[in-house]
């Protein structure tokens, strides 16, 4: 029913693309207990737990993640529980993921560890998500 | 005669046929490569910036909206908005920036807006700062132009409890 009052989760591209003023950085030493939610570039390289909304997220070899991510571009480097929600996801060796990656483009490289489910879905999926599926075993 | 002009003519040709496939081989991978790259560009900037950035102070920009709480041993510059507490070493919070929860750290610089409580053993509130709400201090500085609708006290420092060297 809330389906035609809630927004997209995920948002049209900036129009003035990506600039260094829009790009946030988590440190190692930081925790962030709660939800993000960014219309920029995210990089994490400490621990977040909660949901994650980026135009492009990063998660760095030191960071970890534990809940939703729902972005355009998603890059693991670390590791990551939960669920991705991306058009185009890159999972770099180091990473370490489990939960389930509904994608529309990946890439796994040599030596990422992967214990996750990799839906492919097409990019209308993403541009209309307002809603996060369920988990559902 | 025709086989000799053959013979001739063969190395040329036999030359522009290896040629050829020297410039087919490389053809394919570009081919190949643009491809592939599509949705590299998007990620591919960002390496650079990971390695280099993976230390140091955190930057919450002014697009991220953080609801929830953040704890860092490190410093913490906050030009977006926080909707719960925060525990730094110091922190920043700049102007245009909005936090609605308690601060705490060594040190606080506010330019932009508090909604809740400051606990630092230094704080500074410049001409930008909207400070609502408590600020328990051993050392401030307020700079003309802050709005301050609160208590500023000096508190018992938990987060330092050593006393403040006597001048002699």
């Amino acid at each position: 029913m809330p389906v035609a009052t809630s927004r997209p989760l995920l948002r049209p591209p900036r129009a003035e693309g990506r600039t260094d003023a829009l790009t946030s950085h988590l440190s190692k030493a930081l925790t962030v207990k709660g939800d993000l939610d960014s219309d920029g570039e995210l990089h994490i390289h400490g621990s977040v737990l909660g949901q994650v909304c980026a135009d492009s997220l990063v998660v760095g070899s030191s960071g970890y993640l534990e809940g939703d991510v729902i972005a355009r571009d998603v890059r693991i480097e670390g590791r990551l529980a939960g669920r991705i929600f991306a058009l185009n996801v890159t999972l770099e060796s180091a990473a370490e993921v489990t939960g389930r990656i509904f994608h529309n483009t990946i890439t796994v490289a040599k030596g990422a560890r992967i214990d996750a489910r990799m839906p492919w879905r097409p990019p209308s999926y993403f541009e209309t998500l307002e809603q996060l599926p369920e988990v559902r075993q | 005669m025709s086989m000799f002009n053959r013979n001739e003519k063969d190395p040329n040709t036999g030359a522009a046929v290896g040629e050829k496939p020297a410039e087919f081989v490389p053809a394919p991978v570009t081919a190949a490569a643009a491809a592939v790259r599509p949705p590299q560009p998007n990620v591919q900037h960002a390496p650079e910036v990971a390695v280099a950035k993976s230390v140091g102070p955190s930057v919450i920009s002014k697009a991220l909206k953080i609801t929830g709480q953040l704890e860092s041993t490190e410093d913490i510059r906050i030009d977006g908005e926080v909707d719960g507490d925060i525990h730094g070493v110091s922190v920043t919070v700049g102007s245009g920036a909005k936090v609605k929860g308690s601060v705490y750290g060594q040190t606080v610089e506010l330019a932009g807006t508090i909604e809740g409580k400051i606990e630092a053993k230094k704080v500074i509130l410049t001409s930008t700062a909207h400070m609502s709400g408590d600020v328990i201090h051993q050392d401030i500085r307020i700079e003309s132009g802050a709005y301050i609708d609160g208590h500023c006290r000096p508190g018992t420092n938990k987060v330092d409890s050593k006393p403040a060297p006597k001048p002699n």
